[in-house]
């Protein structure tokens, strides 16, 4: 039999017990922070836990794992949390979307629509979008058990009115099922409408902040926006992906050397797998 | 027969205290004891068993001296003081067959509802109504956004229209208020409190700190509002001339007790208690 070096899943069987009721509240109030004891994790503050220990408390031997950063399977960050999630679970890994059963995730969602048997659990650093407004968290809670957004909404309205536009890059706020007010960090605007009305479930954690929650299939996700001035993906018409040439992607660009030396910027999918399948289609 | 003119809000024994009382709180204070704050256990009993009715589109006057519960009882009505005891009964003013509820009832969210929807309040510091960091458009703005106006251009086309309603500078609708003046604040925050046409209007202090000429425009104002609004109103003023310009039933407040309560002239000609004297003959 194979030896595990330890616990199954790294964290103890109450934690996760823990994480699992969290989890259970956060599907029953969609876009509700639910509050719970995230415990430290042998990685890299600055990739935030949160996400880790909803992957490890709902992950099963027979899943398929994904784990992306910046899109991309093969970053650095990638490679190691799902190297340490195999080594701690044994379960099976993949780069391909469609073969995944719990994708983890923190910059993006997957350009393929998931499947209702697909959860991505998202990484989140920055919970609560009631932070531009009010940077007292009790306050805030308040404010979410009010549903008492309008402040948030001033602040939408200012930033038509100053830059005559919504200058809202990532961490776009959205309502959830017409009630709780959500961030949406750190996807972009391009995956925002992902979370609409979708057949899979979306988890999102927090480590330092300590708070989970949930967008469950089929719930409303409506970002906040004017009838004048609505919202917008991030779009460039006419550019497309320079490795396989789709034009309704999300795109990134970096900066490559040539053979002579010279830097230029290329652009392409940020999705690196949605990518690879394209480009594997003669 | 005569008929009843319908109540639109019934007070019942509306209370606040600040501390946690104590068994010789009840024997220690109100006007008899010349004080509001037990002298054994430092509770301040800033509003004791408050009632009244208002009327559709009355106005109410509360007068009293500093410290006799005014702003805390507006509070309560307003929402966001938390009452000890007592009922606030609001009827529909447009459905009057429908149930009454005891706002005190409604949990917190149905709460804040009913105050974005039905309250508009002009608070005695300007500071506790608006928004520093916001422009004055935008303190204007929140009322029209959380009754759901999406519309960026008709937000302000309205918020200017309001401005322009409480004379004040439209060109400088995206300014923050701490550039504007106190009397201007005062308007900035019956604009807000207007923007969203409540059913009933806090204002609290109104005019207090403002120089005669702009008091009186003030005045002018609500008056106008009152007349081609019919909005129900509670008036609170230290000054008996404020709340006689405008309020035609008043109540007297002194140490957290309503010690009168009637008509407005009648309060002015024939004061019952010793307290009402004082304040009108000071007044004359
Ligand atoms: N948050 C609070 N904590 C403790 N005591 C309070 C609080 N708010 C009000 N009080 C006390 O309650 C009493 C009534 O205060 P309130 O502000 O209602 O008086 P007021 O009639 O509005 O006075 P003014 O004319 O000066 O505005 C005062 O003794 C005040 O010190
Ligand atoms: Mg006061
Ligand atoms: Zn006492």
């Amino acid at each position: 039999m194979h030896e595990l070096h330890y616990t199954y899943g790294l964290i103890d069987e109450d934690s996760k017990r823990e994480v699992r009721r969290a989890l259970l509240k956060a599907v029953a109030l969609p876009g509700h922070q639910v509050p719970f004891a995230s415990r430290d994790l042998p990685i890299a503050r600055g990739w935030g836990t949160g996400g880790l220990q909803i992957t490890l408390a709902l992950i099963a031997p027979e899943d398929v794992l994904k784990v992306i950063d910046q899109g991309d399977d093969e970053s650095v960050n990638a490679v190691n949390l799902r190297r340490l999630i195999a080594q701690t679970t044994g379960v099976s890994l993949t780069a391909v979307t469609a073969d995944a059963t719990v994708i983890q995730t923190r910059h993006r969602i997957p350009e393929e629509r998931l499947r209702a048997d697909q959860i991505l659990v998202l990484q989140v650093p920055m919970v609560d979008p009631l932070r531009w407004v009010e940077p007292n968290l009790e306050r805030a809670t308040v404010m979410h058990g009010e549903a008492d957004y309008g402040r948030m909404w001033v602040y939408m309205y200012e930033s038509v009115v100053r830059a005559g536009d919504l200058r809202i890059a990532t961490q776009y706020p959205v309502i959830v099922a017409d009630r709780y007010l959500m961030d949406t960090t750190p996807i972009p605007r391009w995956d925002v409408p992902k979370l609409h009305q979708a057949d899979a479930l979306f988890l999102f954690g927090a480590g330092r902040e300590k708070r989970i929650y949930a967008v469950p299939p089929h719930t409303s996700v409506a970002p906040l926006e004017f009838e004048d001035v609505p919202f917008r993906v991030e779009y460039t018409p006419g550019q497309r992906c320079a490795r396989c040439g789709c034009g309704d992607s999300f795109l990134t660009s970096h900066a490559v050397s040539d053979a002579d030396g010279a830097t230029r910027w290329v652009t392409t999918c940020s999705d690196t797998s949605f990518c690879a399948a394209r480009q594997a289609v003669p | 027969m005569k008929s009843i003119p319908t109540w639109v809000l019934r007070v019942d024994g509306l209370t606040r205290r600040f501390g946690v009382g104590c068994p010789r709180c009840t024997d220690s204070v109100g006007p008899a004891h010349e004080r509001s704050q037990c002298p054994w256990c430092a509770t301040v009993h800033a509003c004791t068993a408050a009632s009244f009715t208002l009327a559709r589109g009355e106005v109410l006057g509360i007068v009293g001296e500093s410290g006799s519960g005014k702003s805390t009882l507006l509070q309560m009505l307003n929402l966001t003081s938390p009452a000890d005891a007592g009922a606030i009964w609001y009827r529909e003013p447009t459905d009057p067959a429908a149930p009454p509820i005891d706002l005190l009832r409604l949990d917190r969210y149905a709460m804040r509802q009913f105050r974005n929807d039905r309250l508009g309040i002009v608070h005695q510091r300007p500071e506790l109504g608006l928004e520093m960091r916001f422009s004055v458009g935008g303190n204007v703005a929140e009322k029209l956004l959380l009754a759901r106006w999406r519309n960026v251009a008709a937000i302000r086309e309205r918020a200017a229209s309001l401005m322009h309603q409480t004379e004040l500078p439209v060109e400088r609708i995206d300014d923050a208020p701490p550039t504007f003046s106190g009397g201007m604040l005062q308007r900035v925050q019956i604009a807000r409190a207007l923007a969203s046409r409540p059913a009933l209007l806090l204002l609290d202090e109104v005019t207090s700190g403002l120089d005669l000429s702009v008091q009186a425009r003030v005045l002018d104002l609500i008056r106008r509002i009152q007349w081609e609004q019919q909005v129900t109103m509670v008036l609170v003023s230290h000054d008996l001339g404020v709340i006689k310009q405008l309020a035609r039933r008043t109540i007297v407040m002194k140490h957290g007790h309503i010690v009168e309560a009637g008509l407005t002239d009648q309060i002015l000609e024939d004061p019952q208690h010793p307290y009402t004297q004082l304040l009108v003959s000071s007044a004359l």
